[in-house]
């Protein structure tokens, strides 16, 4: 490759990085803690006493409960079975869809709901990794984010690929700190490329599907687009009500016929559309294990349970084959424990990969073209926003307990979300007042104590009993292993210092740096 | 510059790419409507990275218009847009 066409496959790497960097680091990991997501759930809840009195409720009941108290409910509702089953049903407010989830263990034998609100740490972590918790426009933006991520990836393969070999075994701790940097940069970019290809463009899918449809329909395809996309990605196309209310064969009788159907199948929902009505349609969804695409759906009648359509490995549309693994490739629910926790691991790699590229693009601007405001406004937000998203996100887990016990227990959700953002706001304005050097020594220890202390404070309110429980276990194993993640980066940044003077910019003398442009050694 | 360009008129490009692929390979577009979407996301992606070569800004700006005019005016000749 020319000389000329390397340097701007590498400007635009860098821009295509900073621009999209933050977003991806926010992403990642919230996403390394969201792999836990189900876990998180549980250990978001308060520790229950095993003799609850609806823990044993059936679907039938919820459902039939559920209904009495919102009859709109049954337009569309999912059942999730477990030990305290839930059912998410779709509310209208001001005209805009909401999703309310109640619980079988919310209601007294009246079917009155006694349930207080709790915490909502499993949705915020979700809510960060795939819209940033911006309502609305984070979901679009993350999209955009996603596909800048993979121009970012195609550049980053053309411009590693002639000397990967060579660089795969540079990482070495000597020679200057950039070079250290860069190679650790990218060392972790081309060990873990082809996930990262995966997380892009699975991840764009999911983000920029409302941007594809407005521009596919309005430039190529037209007004017929929508309705071929949703035959494209639906089981099973909506139905609409007739007005005539019919009996409803009943959840017994669609599980047994989901078993019929497809007798390999999980289930791990039921998704239930104009209940009640002689045009319902049921939709018992779940997984066939052993597949990358492993979601499955049995669709029948919801008056008779009448076999509507089959979809599972083995019998899919070429849409839908291409459609399944989307969903489970991302998130990496389709190999078990072992592929979350590895998934677990990428993700944190990533983090590393978009701090350190975001930190090689200061230095290197500096000692191209001199101190420059950009660089050193870049490298303080770069510092702040990586260790108020690490700190607000421990402090959210290290509040959800005592407040949850509190007599403001209904305030839990909210005062997560607070403690998030007053702890980056915190981080922020630190990171802009203080050295960068001192933000990068205390940062790591601070946020390694703050994840050390979550399971503690956990523990303490719920007995460390309930370490034995799989999920809290889990739970509190990745954050321990956020912790010791922390303590190595701070490791190695200490090492790093010993042995070499840090970049004019991380001492806030950035003029120095211009001495640094002629001597780059 | 180039990349935000290459962002902004590489979309509509992308996608009508996308529908000329679709225009000319013989099976009904709605079949591998999925695929095709996928498709147009790295064709999207790619574009970014390729308008990251232009020399200059202004000529990349131009270039992407040419391209997104005269895919549009390609569409026109299929029946793609609307059609059954």
């Amino acid at each position: 490759m020319r000389a000329a066409t390397l340097k701007r496959h590498i400007d635009l790497h860098a821009w295509v990085g900073i621009l999209a960097g933050l977003a991806l680091f926010v992403a990642f990991f919230a996403g390394a803690l969201n792999m836990f997501h189900h876990e998180l759930h549980h250990w978001q809840e308060p520790a229950h006493d095993d003799a609850g009195p609806a823990r044993d409720a059936s679907l039938q009941a919820l459902l039939d409960t559920v209904l009495a108290n919102h009859p709109e409910a049954g337009q569309r509702m999912y059942l999730i079975p477990g030990d305290d089953p839930s059912a998410i049903w779709r509310d209208t407010v001001d005209g805009e869809p909401v999703w309310r989830t109640e619980h079988a263990g919310d209601f007294n034998d009246a079917g009155e709901n006694l349930a207080v609100e709790g915490s909502g740490l499993s949705e915020f972590v979700n809510q960060l990794h795939y819209e940033l918790a911006l309502p609305k426009v984070g979901i679009h933006l993350m999209g955009i984010v996603s596909v800048l991520y993979g121009a970012a990836l195609i550049g980053g393969l053309l411009i590693h690929w002639s000397r990967l070999k060579k660089e795969l075994f540079a990482l070495k701790h000597q020679g200057n700190l950039r070079r250290y940097w860069k190679n650790l940069h990218n060392l972790v970019g081309v060990l873990s490329f082809p996930f990262h290809v995966i997380f892009a463009w699975t991840g764009a899918a999911m983000c920029c599907v409302a941007l594809l449809a407005l521009v596919m329909s309005g430039l190529v395809f037209g007004p017929q687009f929508q309705s071929a996309f949703t035959e494209a990605t639906e089981a099973w196309p909506t139905p609409e009500a007739s007005g005539n209310p019919t009996a409803m064969a009943g959840v017994d009788r669609y599980l047994a016929r989901a078993e019929q159907a497809l007798p390999e199948l999980e289930v791990g929902w039921i998704e239930l559309r104009q209940y009640g009505d002689e045009n319902a349609v049921v939709d018992v969804g779940g997984s066939v294990h052993g597949n990358v695409g492993h979601y499955a759906h049995v669709v029948m009648r919801g008056d008779d349970g009448a076999l509507l359509t089959t979809t599972g490995p083995g019998n899919r549309t070429l849409n839908d084959r291409f459609l399944a693994p989307v969903y489970s490739l991302h998130f990496g629910d389709y190999g078990g424990l072992l592929v979350r926790l590895l998934y677990f691991v990428l993700a944190l790699l990533g983090c590393l990969l978009f701090f350190s590229g975001n930190i090689m693009w200061c230095e290197r601007r500096t000692d191209r073209q001199g101190p420059s405001r950009a660089a050193a406004v870049m490298l303080r937000l770069t510092l702040g926003v990586t260790f108020g998203v690490i700190a607000g996100l421990a402090v959210s887990f290290l509040i959800s307990k005592p407040v949850l016990y509190s007599p403001w227990s209904a305030w839990t959700a909210p005062a997560e979300r607070i403690a998030f953002l007053v702890t980056l706001l915190i981080a922020l304005a630190a990171a802009f007042r203080a050295p960068p050097l001192t933000t990068a020594r205390l940062g790591p220890l601070l946020c390694a104590g703050l994840y050390g202390l979550a399971p503690l404070v956990q523990g303490a309110f719920e007995g460390f009993g309930g370490w034995r429980d799989p999920d809290i276990l889990l739970v509190n194993g990745a954050l321990w292993a956020v912790a010791a993640s922390l303590l190595l980066v701070a490791g190695l940044r200490g090492r790093r210092q010993r042995r070499a003077a840090p970049h004019p910019l991380w001492t806030g003398t950035a003029r120095a740096a211009a001495g640094a442009a002629a001597d780059p050694a | 510059m180039r990349g935000l360009l290459g962002t902004l008129l590489g979309l509509p490009l992308a996608m009508m790419l996308c529908g000329l692929l679709a225009a000319a390979v013989p099976v009904d577009w709605r079949q591998w409507l999925v695929p095709l979407m996928l498709l147009s996301l790295l064709v999207w992606a790619a574009l970014i990275v390729l308008a990251g070569l232009a020399r200059t800004p202004w000529r990349l700006g131009a270039g992407l218009l040419v391209a997104n005019g005269l895919a549009w005016l390609l569409l026109q000749t299929t029946s793609l847009y609307g059609g059954a």
